[in-house]
C-alpha cells in the first residue's frame, strides 16, 4: 500500500444537520475539514417531517451554528400544535402546545432539499477557510484501515482519504457505522418508517384554512384507527407555500400487519377531518420515505472507534418523544460535540482521544439521557410486556375505561397527560398508546367531523413518475429472493406494493420443473433510498455512487 | 524547561520532543544538551524540530517552499497569495519533478488559471484557445521543436470532408447524422460567404462504391471512394493513408510525388473534416488530423461556423489587438465531468496553418436526416496504390459482438409486459410467433419483465435481455404498429413507444393506463388473444398494418 494518499485532520461524511454541524464546529476550531457528501447537493437525499426544534437545555442549536438559519433556510415556526384522536369520523383534538413548547426556544419547519443546500454553501465557505472544502457527488463506500486500525475513509469516485477523525453523520443505515461494526440493520424493532408527502399551496390558503399569519405556522398530529391498527402515527406541518404531510410507523409493525406506507399515508390524506384544511384540492409536489431510528433502542451509548466518531442518525440519535419527533437538532448536538471533542483532544497532542471524549460530552451534556432515557427501560419491561399489554389495551376498551376517559377529559387530566413529557418519552410501544387509546379518547369523547374528503392522491406508479432519478447500477442486491426471507419488502418498501409490478419488490411465483416457487424480484431504479428493505430482507444494501439514484427536489 | 534532554535516552526522546512547540524552550533544551552530554544524534533532533516549529511561526516564502514539507492544504493556502505566475509555474514544476501529488498540482493550476483569466478577460469565455507554449513558457513541449510539420504554407482550403464509417456493407447511423449536419452547415455557409464550396463524403472498404448513392441521398455533393478487399475491416495504417491521400491534392509537398491533381477541385487540402466518435472514427480521426499536422476536437457534440474575435497575442500576432477570424469551425464538447461544454477552435497562427479544422462528432448527437433520393451528386473512385506493407498486420481472427438489439427501424415491434408472468416462456414464444408474421418486425420488452425473477427456458432466454427493453432507460421506437401485450404503460415505458403511429394493447385490466394511449385495446389475457392474433395473421384473415393504416392518431 502507498501512503501517499491525501490528509485532512478531520474528514466527514454526509452533509445533513448532523455533518454540517460537526463540520462548522470543527472549521470554528481551526480544524482542517473535508466534507464528503453523496448527493448532486446537500440536501437532494434527505427526508423530514418535519420540525427542527432549538431546545433550551441543548449544548448547541442549529441558529447558534449558522445564525441566518431561521431566514434563510426554515419555513414557517411553528406556533399552535394539536394532537388529534380519530375513531371513523369521530375525533377528539388535544392542544398540545405546551408540551410541544417545554424546552423549547424555537421550532421551525423546514424542507430538507432547502435546508441542507443552504447549509452546504455555509459548511463550504467556512471549512475552505481551514484548508478544506465540502464535496458533493461522492459516496464514501468504507473504512480505510491499516493494520487493523480506522486511518481513513474509501470512496467510490476519488482515492481514499486519511484523517485524524473521521466523523460518519451518514444517516440512518449509515454504511461506516456498519462496517465499524457499531450499528446493525437487523432488527425491525430499532426501527421506524417515516414517509411523507409535499402538498402545494398558496400561502394565502395556509393562512385562511390554518388561521395563520405569515409568520406562523401549525402542527397537526393524528393518531387512533385510521391506520389499519399499525402503531404509529401522522402529521401535518405548514410551510411557507405548501404542506408536508406525513407517516411515522414502527418497522416491525407495518412488517406485522403487512400493511402498505403508502395506502396508510393515503388513508391520512382522504380522511375527512383534513377537509377543512385540503378542501377538495390536491396536489401532490413529492413523496419520499426514509428510515428513522429508535434512539431508546438504538442509539448507541458508546458510538466511536478509533479515529471514527458516529453522530446523529448514524448513530441511532432519533428520540421520539410520543408524538414529537427529535432527530435534527439531537444530530446537531452530536456533530458538534463530536467536534469539539475532537479540537480538545487535538490541542493537548492526543487526538486518540476524541471518541472517549465525544462519548462523555454527550451524557455530561444530557444528550444521551434523552436518548435512553432510563425510565423508558424500565417502563418498557413492564408496557411490552404482552400479558401487560393486552390488560392495559382491553382496559382503555372497556366501558370501565371509557368511563375512566371520559372523567379524566373533564378534570382536565388527559391534556395534562398528554403534554407531560414524562409520560410521552415512557410511552411503551404497544398499541395502546398508538391505537386503542386515541381510538377510545375519540370514541367516547370525540365529535364526528361532517366534511367529506374526495381528493385523490396520486398512485404508486405516478408518485415513482414524478420523482426525479439518475439510473446507476443496482445499489441492492437480494441474498436470498425466497419470499419467506425477502417478502416483507414487497408491501413493507414504500414504492413497491402487492399486485404492483412498477416497484422495487414484485411478488412472484414462479413454476420450475413442475413445483412452483414464491419468489421476489428486485428492481433498484424506483428505489427512494429510504433503507426500509436493508432491515426487511435479505440483501447486500449500499447506497448508490454519488449523484447517482433519487433527487429530491423537496425533502 | 520541561524537558531535560540530559536526563532522557535518544529512544524516548524522540517521541516526546514531537509535543514541544515553543522554539525557545528547544534552544533551551539545546544549550542544555551542548553543556552536558553533547550528543550530536540528540542535537540534531532538538534542531530538527527547532527549524520546524520556528518555520511555522513565518509564513513560507513560495520560492524556496520545500513543497515535500507541505500538505495540501498547506499548498492551497500558500497559492492563494501568491500573484506572480513565474513562482507559480516554477512550484507547479517542482511539485511535478517531487511528489507530483494531483491535488497539489490541481491547486497551483488553479491559481494560475485564475490569474490568467484576469490578464485575458476580454476573451470570450467560452472559446478555449490552447497554445501550450506561451501559456507555461517555462515547460517542456516535446512538440515545439517537433522535425516533421507538415502543414501548408498559404495552403488553399475548400468543402467539408466526412468520413463516413460502414459496418457489414451499411452506412451506419452517425453516418447519415453527420452528412445531414454538414449539408445544413455548408448551405448556410454558401449563403453567408456567397461561396459554393461542397459536402464531401468519404467511404473506404470493401465494396463500399455501392453506398455513394446513398451519401448522396443523405446531403454529399460528391463521394470519394476507394474499395479493395483487403480492406474488409478497418486497419489504422491503410485507412490512415488513403485518407490523406484522397485529401492531400496532387501536388501536395508532404503528399504522394506521382499523385494527379483532381479536375474536379484546385484546392490543396479541405477546410473541415468531419470523422464519427466510433472506435474506429476515433483512431482514423486522431492519426489522420495529426499526418495533417491540425488539431482535432474529438468526441463533440454540436457544431457550428462562425467568426471568431481572437485576443491571443498567439493567434494574432498582435498583442493588444483583438482580430476576428472567418469561417470558424465551432466544436462544441462537453468536458469530462460530462456537465460543462467547452467550444473548441481550431486556429491558424502567424507562421503556422492549423487546416482541416478537424472533428468528430459523438454519435446520435444529430438527427438522421430523411434521405432524398432525387438529390444528384458526383461520385469519383480514387485510384492509388495500396503498398503490401501497410497490411503486414493480419487479422487472424475476430469476434463479431451480440451487436446489441436495434429495434428502431422496425415496421412492427411486439413488446410484452409483465402479463406474461403466468407462464413467461410461453409468452416469449408468442410474442416471437406474432414476430414472424411481419417483414421488418421485432420483440421489445418492458423492463418490468428483464427485471423479474421468472426462469425462462433456453431457447428463449437469449431474448430476456436489456437490449430489448423499451422506454426510458431502454431503446425509443416508433414502428408503424407497436402491439404492447400485458405491459401496464408505465410513464417510463410510455416514453420509449408513445411516437409509434398506432398502438395496439392488450391487456387483462381495462383501467391500465396503456389504455388512454392506444388506438386500439382488446381487452383480454394474452395466452388467449395472441393465439388467435397469430392465426388469423396466418391464414391472411387479418392485417394489421392495414389496421393501422386506418386508425386514427390520438
Ligand atoms: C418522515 C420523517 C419525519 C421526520 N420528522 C422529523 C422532525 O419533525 N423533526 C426532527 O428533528 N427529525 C425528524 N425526522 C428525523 C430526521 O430527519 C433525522 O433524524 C435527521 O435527518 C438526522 O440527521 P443526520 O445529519 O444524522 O442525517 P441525515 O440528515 O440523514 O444526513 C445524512 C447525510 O449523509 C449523506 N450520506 C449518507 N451516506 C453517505 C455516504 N456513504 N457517503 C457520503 N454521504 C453520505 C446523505 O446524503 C445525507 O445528506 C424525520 C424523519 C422522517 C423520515
Ligand atoms: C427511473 C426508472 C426508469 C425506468 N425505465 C423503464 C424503461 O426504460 N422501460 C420500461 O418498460 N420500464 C421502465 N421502468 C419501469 C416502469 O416504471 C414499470 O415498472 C414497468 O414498465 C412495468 O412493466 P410492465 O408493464 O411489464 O409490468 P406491470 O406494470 O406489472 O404490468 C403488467 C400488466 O399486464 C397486465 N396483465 C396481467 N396478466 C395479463 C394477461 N394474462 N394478459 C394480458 N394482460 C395481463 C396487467 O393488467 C398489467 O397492466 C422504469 C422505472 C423507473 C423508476
Ligand atoms: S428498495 Fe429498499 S431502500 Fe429502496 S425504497 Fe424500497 S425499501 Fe427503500
Amino acid at each position: 500500500m502507498t501512503d501517499d494518499y491525501e490528509h485532512y485532520e478531520a474528514v466527514v461524511v454526509g452533509a445533513g444537520p448532523g455533518g454540517a454541524a460537526a463540520a462548522a464546529t470543527l472549521a470554528q476550531n481551526g480544524v482542517e475539514t473535508l466534507v464528503l457528501e453523496r448527493g448532486v447537493e446537500s440536501g437532494s437525499k434527505n427526508v423530514s417531517g418535519g420540525l427542527i426544534y432549538a431546545e433550551e437545555s441543548a449544548p448547541y442549536t442549529i441558529d447558534g451554528l449558522f445564525p441566518e438559519f431561521r431566514s434563510e433556510a426554515s419555513e414557517r415556526p411553528v406556533t399552535e400544535y394539536y394532537l388529534h384522536n380519530v375513531a371513523g369520523r369521530n375525533v377528539k383534538t388535544i392542544d398540545l402546545t405546551d408540551l410541544h413548547e417545554h424546552d423549547t426556544t424555537w421550532s421551525d419547519a423546514v424542507l430538507r432539499r432547502h435546508m441542507d443546500s443552504w447549509l452546504e454553501g455555509r459548511v463550504h465557505e467556512m471549512t475552505r477557510e481551514t484548508g478544506g472544502g465540502l464535496l458533493t457527488g461522492v459516496r464514501v463506500d468504507g473504512l480505510l484501515r491499516e493494520a487493523g486500525e480506522i486511518v481513513g475513509v474509501t470512496c467510490e469516485e476519488l482515492d481514499p482519504i486519511k484523517a485524524d477523525a473521521i466523523i460518519a453523520a451518514d444517516g440512518v443505515n449509515s454504511e461506516l457505522a456498519r462496517d465499524a461494526g457499531l450499528m446493525d440493520w437487523e432488527d425491525p424493532e430499532e426501527w421506524f418508517q417515516g414517509v411523507k408527502a409535499i402538498v402545494d399551496m398558496p400561502a394565502s390558503a395556509i393562512a385562511e384554512r390554518f388561521g395563520v399569519d405569515e409568520d406562523e405556522g401549525v402542527a397537526h398530529l393524528f393518531s387512533g384507527d385510521l391506520f389499519e391498527g399499525v402503531r404509529g402515527g401522522g402529521f401535518l406541518y405548514t410551510n411557507d407555500d405548501s404542506l408536508s404531510i406525513g407517516t411515522v410507523f414502527h418497522l416491525d409493525s407495518l412488517v406485522a400487519e403487512a400493511a402498505e406506507p403508502h395506502e396508510l399515508l393515503d388513508a391520512l390524506l382522504t380522511h375527512p377531518l383534513l377537509d377543512q384544511w385540503l378542501q377538495g384540492e390536491y396536489e401532490e409536489l413529492e413523496y419520499g420515505a426514509k428510515l428513522v431510528p429508535d434512539s431508546k433502542k438504538a442509539a448507541n451509548p458508546s458510538p466511536h472507534q478509533g479515529r471514527l466518531m458516529l453522530v446523529g442518525d448514524a448513530a441511532g440519535q432519533m428520540q421520539a418523544q410520543g408524538p414529537i419527533i427529535k432527530g435534527m437538532n439531537h444530530a446537531v448536538s452530536a456533530g458538534a460535540l463530536a467536534a469539539e471533542a475532537f479540537s480538545e483532544a487535538q490541542t493537548r497532542g492526543r487526538p486518540g482521544e476524541a471518541g472517549q471524549r465525544y462519548e462523555t460530552k454527550l451524557r455530561d451534556e444530557g444528550v444521551m439521557a434523552k436518548l435512553r432515557p432510563t425510565r423508558y427501560t424500565v417502563a418498557s419491561a413492564v408496557g411490552e410486556n404482552g400479558a401487560v399489554a393486552s390488560v392495559t389495551d382491553s382496559l382503555v376498551d372497556s366501558p370501565l375505561g371509557r368511563l375512566g376517559i371520559e372523567a379524566a377529559d373533564r378534570l382536565g387530566l388527559l391534556r395534562r397527560a398528554f403534554n407531560s413529557p414524562f409520560v410521552m418519552s415512557v410511552m411503551p410501544d404497544t398499541r395502546t398508546p398508538y391505537v386503542t387509546a386515541p381510538t377510545a379518547i375519540a370514541e367516547a369523547l370525540g365529535t364526528p367531523v361532517r366534511e367529506e374528503n374526495d381528493v385523490e392522491p396520486p398512485d404508486l406508479a405516478d408518485r415513482i413518475g414524478d420523482l426525479t432519478y439518475d439510473v446507476g447500477d443496482p445499489h441492492i442486491e437480494l441474498r436470498d429472493n425466497s419470499f419467506a426471507a425477502s417478502g416483507a419488502a414487497v408491501s413493507a418498501c414504500p414504492v413497491s406494493a402487492k399486485d404492483f409490478g412498477g416497484g422495487c419488490y414484485r411478488d412472484e411465483k414462479v413454476k420450475t420443473n413442475g413445483h412452483e416457487e414464491h419468489l421476489v424480484s428486485l428492481d433498484t431504479q424506483p428505489c427512494v433510498e429510504c433503507g426500509t428493505c436493508a432491515i426487511v430482507a435479505d440483501t447486500e444494501w449500499e447506497h448508490p455512487a454519488g449523484g447517482k439514484g433519487v433527487e429530491f427536489e423537496q425533502g | 524547561m520541561e524537558i531535560d534532554p540530559t536526563d532522557h535516552e535518544i529512544a524516548d526522546l524522540g517521541p516526546k520532543i514531537k509535543d514541544v512547540d515553543d522554539a525557545d524552550e528547544l534552544r533551551e533544551m539545546l544549550a542544555a544538551e551542548e553543556d552536558g552530554e553533547d550528543r550530536a544524534p540528540v542535537k540534531t533532533l532538538i534542531e530538527d524540530r527547532l527549524e520546524k516549529v520556528a518555520g511555522e511561526d513565518e509564513d513560507v516564502d513560495p520560492s524556496d517552499a520545500d513543497l515535500d514539507d507541505m500538505t495540501v492544504a498547506d499548498v492551497a493556502n500558500m497559492v492563494r497569495d501568491i500573484e506572480d505566475i513565474d513562482v507559480l509555474e516554477d512550484l507547479l514544476e517542482r511539485e511535478r519533478d517531487g511528489q507530483d501529488r494531483k491535488t497539489a498540482k490541481s491547486q497551483i493550476e488553479g491559481r494560475l488559471d485564475t490569474l490568467q483569466d484576469s490578464d485575458h478577460e476580454s476573451e470570450d469565455e467560452d472559446v478555449v484557445v490552447e497554445d501550450p507554449e506561451e501559456k507555461y513558457p517555462d515547460l517542456d513541449h516535446p512538440t515545439a521543436d517537433k522535425k516533421h510539420v507538415r502543414a501548408l504554407e498559404d495552403g488553399d482550403y475548400r468543402d467539408m470532408w466526412v468520413y463516413c464509417e460502414t459496418q457489414q456493407g451499411q452506412l451506419i447511423d452517425v453516418s447519415k447524422e453527420m452528412l445531414g449536419k454538414a449539408r445544413g452547415l455548408m448551405d448556410e455557409y454558401n449563403d453567408e460567404y456567397g461561396e459554393s464550396e461542397s459536402v464531401v463524403a468519404v467511404l473506404i472498404g470493401d465494396g463500399v462504391g455501392e453506398l455513394a448513392e446513398e451519401c448522396v441521398a443523405y446531403g454529399a455533393d460528391r463521394v470519394i471512394y476507394l474499395e479493395d478487399e483487403r480492406l474488409g475491416r478497418f486497419r489504422h495504417t491503410p485507412y490512415t493513408r488513403i485518407f490523406c491521400d484522397m485529401a492531400r491534392n496532387g501536388g501536395h509537398p508532404y503528399g504522394r510525388d506521382d499523385r494527379q491533381e483532381d479536375d474536379w477541385r484546385d484546392y490543396d487540402e479541405p477546410r473541415y473534416t468531419v470523422f464519427p466518435a466510433t472506435n474506429n472514427g476515433r483512431d482514423l480521426s486522431a492519426l489522420a488530423q495529426a499526418e495533417f499536422d491540425s488539431g482535432l476536437a474529438s468526441d463533440c457534440s454540436d457544431l457550428f461556423i462562425e467568426a471568431a474575435d481572437i485576443s491571443n497575442p498567439a493567434k494574432t500576432g498582435k498583442p493588444g489587438e483583438t482580430v476576428e477570424f472567418q469561417r470558424v469551425l465551432h466544436m462544441k464538447r462537453p468536458d469530462f465531468s460530462g456537465f460543462e461544454y467547452s467550444t473548441i477552435l481550431c486556429l491558424d497562427k502567424p507562421g503556422r496553418e492549423f487546416h482541416p479544422q478537424g472533428a468528430s462528432v459523438i454519435p446520435g448527437s444529430f438527427d438522421v436526416p430523411g434521405p432524398d433520393p432525387e438529390r444528384e451528386g458526383e461520385v469519383i473512385e480514387h485510384e492509388m496504390p495500396l503498398e503490401d506493407d501497410w497490411f503486414k498486420v493480419e487479422v487472424t481472427d475476430y469476434d463479431q459482438l451480440e451487436g446489441g438489439v436495434d429495434l428502431t427501424g422496425n415496421e412492427v415491434v411486439v413488446a410484452l409486459g409483465r402479463g406474461i408472468g403466468e407462464d413467461p416462456t410461453e409468452g416469449i414464444e408468442l410474442g416471437l410467433d406474432l414476430v414472424d408474421q411481419f417483414e421488418a418486425a421485432d420483440l421489445g420488452l418492458s423492463r418490468g419483465v428483464i427485471t423479474a425473477s421468472y426462469q425462462f427456458a433456453g431457447h428463449v432466454e437469449q431474448y430476456v435481455t436489456e437490449e430489448r427493453q423499451i422506454g426510458e432507460s431502454g431503446q425509443v421506437v416508433e414502428p408503424d404498429v407497436y402491439i404492447a401485450a400485458g405491459i401496464s404503460g408505465a410513464v417510463q415505458h410510455k416514453v420509449g413507444m408513445d411516437e409509434s403511429d398506432t398502438i395496439i394493447a392488450i391487456n387483462t385490466d381495462a383501467d391500465a393506463d396503456i389504455v388512454e394511449f392506444s388506438d386500439y385495446y382488446v381487452q383480454g389475457d394474452l395466452f388467449e388473444i395472441l393465439p388467435e392474433l397469430i392465426d388469423s395473421l396466418e391464414k391472411g384473415e387479418l392485417d394489421i398494418q392495414a389496421l393501422a393504416g386506418g386508425a386514427s392518431d390520438d
